[in-house]
């Protein structure tokens, strides 16, 4: 591999505590390094922006559920179509595109590292197929646990070791990087057509409350010393006065990890909802962000709605189906045999729309009071929210509260009443947006050792240089040139290899697939266990040999071994 | 301004031709237009025998006509804004679609997708249309918006689904599931039908002959007076999805 020097970079980088230094990065072998010869190839970034590569902790791009979302929405297609040009293939889809699609825009954006937010372990080959061909972003997928069988009966039975045991061998089978939990219990529940109202409410049949779950996987969690923590899908989502649901889940989690958060709660601006019906509904972004506050062991994604066509999709198949009965359209809901579910909707989020007026402030209002950026990440929980390509409207929304007030005038008139964003005077800095985009996103999945989301010595090179001279830039009032620079980067370096150019793509690139694979002593072999492997055989429609994703289906990977305490 | 537009003898006559740019407003200004025969990009001369008579000040005075083999010529009067396409044989798929305003006149048969999507302007097939005549896009819940569909012979499957405005007229029969999750608008059809109207909410549908495989979610209304003076049931529904359309059919079976 050849050798590589930005030069003239106005790097801002938090986790080195570089905010706003002029500096040449060199670059050989796809690290960074101290310094590299005169052969090297010169990048001449002229003084613009340069972060670390950008890192999304939470997004959907693949696996049998974006791809359901695509084959029930043949309309999204007629969107984004790009003829087959060079080393790009042809794409098309606005909120459930292609996969190749994904990667360029988000590669364009500057994205180098994608979390994919919920990975059903049963399904987890297509997810890893589908990451086969996104090829310019390292990509990692969170494995649901949220309705696993064996897991809620040890948890019911108060075995932890054996719930972390199931865990660990899980994750290794299925390829899979972090604890995700949707609607603890909740899905479950569904599947005998109930729902669990809030935290305390027993599923049927195991007999364990979505509380008793939490609070088990987050000690699963650090039992199995993985590098994320457990990544949380509140109960509720969506449903007016879920607020106090959320406050409670968060004020369960303890401070048992000096590294990191204990808990990442994910796209809480569907969790910090009033009211008790449609008609009261506001906006409690306040003491959600209160509790985050005075949590530093938790931390937060934003979950931004912006206005337009989406398609939401999510494990939570109870949530789904109460947005059916709200919009009587499309509506797909699928069972995961002895693990989860899922559901899926397309949905359009109006201006004209109080509530989604209303949504689209609360996401605004959390990333604003949360006072410390790297507490809450900068997401739309894409597709739910909103497709990853309006991210650099929401950075603009952020940095100016010119912005806010001009989108505000033109949502409903009555949003005022229900909400305290026109009350919010704060504007991020660029390095806060820094944190929120990458920096913070890095640190909360634990992937900074690996050499993500920043730009130290031996960090991967993962660069992106964006047309913006921070200097002669007043984002507060000048939000659209703000929008127009993230859209689209003067450059985006992935593993120290260019791979776009002011919007164009120039390679066609090759990812890395980064999974845990928690090393567990052999007596605690869950696959060994006669009373899981009974189970195993009974419920599943798969026997457990063939249930282990093949080393065929990873290309390039990278395995983070972790030495689990049991 | 006459511009017409004479098919030359191909080799292969099953290969699909894309001529989106057949539409009297691009035609009009002589702009140098091409069509894609399978995967190859050709002139608009290679494919056509061009001859213009005429000018014309404005697309109101253009009448563009085809001539020889056109059954596999997809997508002609796309997007079209005014004008006149006479058709004098048969059209392939897609023909019409999006049109917003003017008239196509296909004296043969039309193939699927016809005049799809309609905003405005009138359409007429003088013979039989294929499947998914005046019906929206997959997916998208909104078809035709406006103008007007008239089939003087039979339409295939899925006539006028998703119709959300504008009017179509069948004179002869329709296959399976003719406006199918309907919404404003009219359909006639002079014909037979099966299963129409499934998942209406709204617009009238109007079967002068048979109706079989009757949706049962439809609510009778007893007799009114038919279009042509004569008794005729009267439903509304689709009630299974709070539908308020209105269904009059002269004769129904239900599904044994």
């Amino acid at each position: 591999m050849s050798d590589l020097l930005i030069k003239n970079a106005f790097v801002i980088d938090p986790i080195n505590r570089i905010n706003g230094e002029i500096m040449d990065i060199a670059v050989r072998d796809g690290r960074i390094v101290e310094d590299v010869g005169q052969g090297a190839e010169v990048i001449d970034a002229g003084g613009h922006l340069t972060l670390p590569g950008g890192v999304d902790s939470h997004t959907h791009i693949c696996g049998t559920k974006v791809n359901f979302g695509r084959y029930m929405s043949p309309e999204d297609m007629r969107a984004g179509r790009e003829a087959r040009r060079g080393v790009k293939h042809s794409i098309s889809g606005y909120s459930v595109p292609t996969t190749y699609a994904n990667s360029y825009r988000y590669a364009i954006m500057g994205y180098t590292t994608l979390l994919e937010g919920a990975m059903a372990p049963l399904e987890a080959r297509h997810t890893h197929e589908e990451f086969s061909a996104t090829p310019l972003q390292d990509v990692m997928a969170n494995t649901l646990f949220d309705g696993n069988w064996g897991v809620m009966e040890a948890i019911r039975d108060g075995d932890i070791e054996r719930a972390a045991a199931i865990v660990g061998w899980t994750l290794s089978a299925v390829k899979g990087f972090g604890i995700k939990l949707t609607n603890p219990g909740g899905t479950e529940a569904w599947g005998y057509g109930k729902d669990v109202t809030c935290i305390r409410d027993k599923v049927p049949h195991f007999e364990v409350s979505p509380a008793e779950i939490v609070e088990g996987m987050i000690r699963v969690c650090e039992l199995l010393r993985l590098p994320h923590s457990v990544h949380l899908h509140c109960n509720n989502l969506g449903k007016p006065g879920n607020y106090a649901c959320t406050v409670g889940t968060l004020n369960l989690a303890p401070d048992l990890n000096e590294k990191r958060q204990t808990l990442y709660a994910t796209h809480v601006q569907f969790h910090s909802y009033g009211g008790s019906d449609w008609k009261t509904f506001c906006s409690k972004a306040e003491p959600v962000a209160y509790t985050v506050n005075n949590r530093p062991q938790i931390v937060i994604d934003m979950g931004q709605v912006m206005f337009g066509k989406t398609t939401t999709m999510t494990a939570d198949g109870p949530m789904e189906f109460n947005l059916y009965r709200l919009h009587h359209d499309k509506w797909s809901n699928h069972d995961v045999e002895l693990e989860t579910g899922s559901g899926i909707i397309p949905v359009l989020y109006r201006r004209k729309n109080l509530v989604n007026s209303i949504m689209w402030s609360i996401g605004l209002e959390l990333a604003l009071l949360v006072k410390n950026p790297w507490q809450c990440m900068l997401t739309t929980d894409n597709p739910n929210g909103a497709p990853f390509v309006k991210y650099p409207e929401i950075i603009a929304l952020l940095m100016s509260k010119k912005y806010r007030d001009a989108e505000f005038a033109t949502v409903h008139p009555d949003t005022g009443s229900k909400v305290v964003l026109p009350a919010l005077e704060r504007e991020l800095d660029w390095n806060e947006i820094a944190v929120m985009t990458r920096a913070g996103q890095a640190k909360a999945l634990g992937i900074t050792g690996i050499g993500k989301g920043h730009l130290g010595i031996g960090a991967e090179a993962d660069i992106a240089v964006y047309p913006l001279k921070v200097d002669e830039i007043d984002p507060s009032t000048e939000y659209q040139r703000v929008i127009d620079g993230f859209a689209k980067t003067k450059w985006t370096v992935k593993r120290g290899r260019p791979v776009s150019r002011d919007g164009e793509i120039l390679v066609h690139g090759e990812n890395t697939t980064i999974w845990v694979d928690p090393k567990i002593r052999p007596e605690r072999d869950i696959s060994r266990d006669p009373r899981f492997v009974e189970m195993f055989n009974h419920w599943y429609s798969v026997r457990m040999s063939n249930y282990p994703v093949q080393d065929e289906y990873l290309r390039r990977n990278l395995r983070m071994e972790t030495e689990a305490a049991i | 301004m006459r511009i017409i537009l004479t098919m030359r003898p191909r080799k292969n006559p099953f290969i699909p031709i894309e001529a989106e740019g057949i539409v009297p407003s691009i035609l009009m200004t002589g702009a140098e237009i091409t069509v894609w025969e399978g995967n190859r990009e050709r002139r608009l001369d290679e494919v056509f025998e061009v001859a213009v008579e005429g000018e014309a000040a404005t697309v109101e005075e253009v009448e563009v006509v085809l001539r020889g083999d056109t059954s596999r010529l997809k997508r002609v009067g796309e997007y079209m804004d005014g004008g006149r396409i006479t058709v004098e044989g048969d059209i392939g798929m897609h023909c019409g679609n999006f049109m917003k305003a003017g008239t196509i006149e296909v004296m043969g048969n039309a193939d699927g997708w016809f005049a799809r999507e309609l905003c405005g302007g009138t359409v007429i097939c003088r013979g039989d249309a294929g499947h998914y005549c005046a019906s929206g896009y997959r997916g998208e819940k909104k078809g035709m918006t406006g103008g007007r569909v008239e089939v003087f012979g039979n339409a295939g499957d899925f006539a006028a689904e998703h119709l959300a405005g504008g009017e179509v007229v069948i004179h002869g029969n329709c296959g399976d599931m003719a406006g199918v999750e309907m919404h404003g608008g009219t359909l006639s059809i002079g014909g037979d039908c099966s299963r129409p109207c499934g998942n209406m909410t709204g617009g009238t549908c109007t079967v002068l002959g048979c109706a079989y495989g009757m949706i049962p979610t439809f609510q009778a209304k007893g007799e009114t007076n038919g279009p042509d003076g004569k008794n005729i049931s009267a439903f509304t529904g689709d009630i299974a999805n709070r539908g308020k359309g209105s269904l009059l059919v002269r004769r129904y079976q239900y599904l044994k």
